[in-house]
């Protein structure tokens, strides 16, 4: 950010032209494995390496502007497939591996899913997962089929490259992984930069320090990719990665790994915070040292306060920094952030009349909810508080939150009316429920309806569709939803189920634990509370629509009673039965 | 050695999942485990680091149950 342009070199426009630069210098991505060995990647290398794949990709007939799903587990054939698409003028989409040990069959119908909404003309998959793809090709037939990087045809490296420009499309991201209507968050290279270059004039000390991430967040994610490798790819300094299925088994890799290359930056959502207070061992620390650290960004998913609390307490032996963590805000629609809390300073949580609230305002409150404030936006960002019909809100007023800057999505891809509904004048219509107070930004809850939980988000639909088949469930009346409780770790999933008329007691008194067992084979979470309610309780729109979010807020309320008061000693038992199996599942907190 | 191979994946499911019930061959991973995708990862990585051996996506798919897991780490193990 030099004012006294001295040379006028141009500054690269698109993520070819930031490699092309990086490729000059001596930075790179160090790749660790689960026993924290390195592999180096410099990004000379990796250009080098990626110009070689995209004259493949372009002698196998993928013409600038075509779509190409990338597979792959952390690694260096990631980043040869992801630039060598970028290189070939094509769009790169990165989805996820298979789940280890988790069921093909509905990893099959999701990413066949994905493949179609993205339109994606090619698969580049690692062999080994490769190998399992064949179902997921046929039922999403791309046209140039399913491809390891070593079976690309040769091709002349001349011809291969077919710069972008800074307008076209560098990414499709999803903003929720799902068979049902899956969402492409369409991204150019214009939006990458401009949120890359937000995210590098936020760290702390200017150009005093020379600061250094390490990131375990899956590739296939936006904190991961854009918020660390395109961060890190934009100043071509180093970042080290480690696979995310070393982190999640064992924890304390993330924070020796920090420790060990001295990192100024990590970020990861709120559940990785409680998975490393739970799960990290004080000997597995031995000679760590977090005082390097001093941006721990805390975002994707919602905040809880306990979490920061215990965090900071737990790893303050080591040197961990009450300051460093930073709750921050953003979403996939925005390339990644929009907001973030005041680094240098400890989080702040303010606590608010949950009456008020209720009511859409936020009045301070000891005794109050406590809410953490998750900051201001970025520079060149603006955050504004609407109401339902689209008025702008002053302070402390709760609405919905709509956000502008330089990084938002061009759309969802070949989904015009979604574009129109999200879009408006240049404003983002985040879905999110929130207010400001001095200027910060404190979210409340959800309009959309996203079910957001350990980092990921599932569609409601693809949850409850999934109990439909149980014996005694009325089809098509249940509702899925997620929320923060007060003092909790995490959200917690709700199940609402409407039974059938006359359905049997056996049944009924089954139904949550079959509920939970369905819900948790389908999407690989299962709901933390399932509340059996009689037919017609749920709210519905007029058109007959379930309103998800009004009856999250009237289960919440207890004010959530069936249309005609009688019959509820079935509903006793199993709120019962759910209740226990709440309590259970608390018992298990951090369990992942 | 089988019976070796399912005590094994008991003490993992132990020490590392908090399953505090028994584990048979017939015993669901999802269902009757309640393992989330979270978990399962932790069940592979763990099941590797216990037996000292390496698991390939490939032979992982539509394991279904406890069986069909002891009977992958018995193969890795030649038993």
């Amino acid at each position: 950010m030099s004012e006294s342009a001295v040379e006028p070199a141009a500054e690269p426009g698109t993520l070819v032209g930031q490699l092309h630069r990086a490729a000059q210098g001596a930075g790179g991505l160090r790749l660790l494995d689960r026993r924290l060995e390195e592999t180096w990647l410099g990004w000379a290398e990796l250009e080098a390496r990626a110009e070689r794949v995209a004259a493949g990709l372009t002698a196998l007939g993928l013409e600038p502007g075509e779509r190409v799903a990338l597979i792959y587990p952390t690694g260096k054939a990631f980043f040869d497939a992801f630039f060598a698409t970028l290189l070939a003028g094509a769009v790169p989409v990165p989805l996820y591996p298979p789940v280890r040990l988790g069921r093909l069959d509905e990893y099959h119908r999701r990413t066949a899913a994905m493949l179609r909404a993205a339109g994606a003309r090619l698969v580049l998959a690692d062999p080994r997962v490769a190998r399992l793809l064949g179902e997921t090709a046929a039922l999403a037939r791309p046209a140039l089929g399913v491809r390891r990087l070593d079976e690309l045809p040769d091709g002349s490296p001349a011809a291969g490259t077919r710069a972008p420009l800074p307008a076209d499309l560098a990414l499709v991201q999803f903003s929720s992984g799902t068979t049902v209507e899956p969402k492409p968050v369409a991204l150019s290279h214009r939006a990458i930069l401009a949120q890359t270059r937000a995210l590098n004039a936020s760290w702390p000390g200017g150009e005093t320090i020379r600061h250094t991430g390490v990131s375990w967040l899956p590739l296939y994610h936006d904190m991961g990719l854009i918020g660390c490798v395109f961060a890190a790819l934009a100043l071509g300094t180093d970042l080290t990665l480690l696979p995310p299925e070393a982190f999640v088994a064992r924890p304390a890799l993330w924070l020796q790994a920090i420790s060990r290359y001295r990192a100024t930056v990590s970020p990861a959502p709120n559940f990785a915070y409680a998975l490393a207070v739970e799960r990290v061992r004080d000997e597995e620390l031995e000679g760590v040292d977090l005082s390097t650290w001093r941006v721990a960004l805390n975002g994707a998913e919602t905040v809880a306060p306990p979490v920061l609390r215990a965090f900071c307490d737990r790893f303050a032996r080591w040197g961990f920094r009450r300051e460093a963590l930073t709750p921050v805000y953003g979403l996939a629609e925005a390339a990644l952030a929009v907001t973030f809390s005041d680094l240098g300073r400890p989080f702040v949580g303010r606590r608010f009349e949950r009456e008020a609230l209720a009511e859409g305002r936020a009045r301070l409150d000891d005794a109050g909810v406590e809410i953490v404030s998750v900051g201001r936006p970025l520079a060149g960002f603006e955050v504004e508080i609407r109401s339902e019909d689209g008025r702008s809100l002053g302070a402390a007023r709760v609405g919905h939150v709509w956000v502008r800057g330089p990084s938002l999505m061009d759309g969802y891809l070949d989904l015009p009316e979604a574009t129109t509904k999200a879009l408006r004048d240049g404003w983002l219509d985040t879905g999110d429920l929130g207010f400001l107070d001095e200027g910060e930004l404190f979210l409340t809850g959800r309009a959309k309806d996203m079910v957001l939980l350990r980092g990921r988000n599932f569609a409601p639909a693809e949850i409850e569709q999934a109990v439909d088949p149980l014996p005694g469930v009325r089809t098509g009346c249940s509702v899925a939803a997620s929320w923060l409780p007060e003092g909790a770790d995490g959200e917690r999933l709700v199940l609402l189920v409407e039974t059938r008329k006359g359905i049997s007691p056996q049944d009924a008194e089954a139904l949550p634990e079959r509920c939970k067992k369905e819900v948790l084979a389908a999407v690989g979470v299962a709901p933390d509370e399932v509340v059996v309610l009689e037919p017609g309780t749920l709210p519905r729109t007029s058109s007959g629509k379930l309103r998800r979010q009004e009856s999250l807020r009237r289960w919440r309320a207890g004010e959530l009673t069936p249309p005609d008061a009688v019959g509820p000693v079935g509903i006793a038992l199993a709120f019962g039965r759910s209740t226990l199996a709440y309590a259970r599942a608390g018992g298990r907190r951090g369990r992942g | 050695m089988s019976h070796r191979v399912l005590e094994g994946i008991a003490e993992v499911a132990r020490r590392y999942l908090d399953w505090q019930g028994p584990v048979h061959r017939e015993m669901r991973l999802v269902e009757d485990l309640e393992l989330d995708s979270m978990r399962l990862f932790v069940l592979a990585a763990e099941i590797e680091n216990h037996f000292e051996i390496t698991l390939d996506e490939s032979e992982e798919g539509n394991l279904e149950t406890v069986g069909d897991l002891a009977d992958l780490v018995g193969r890795k193990l030649g038993v």
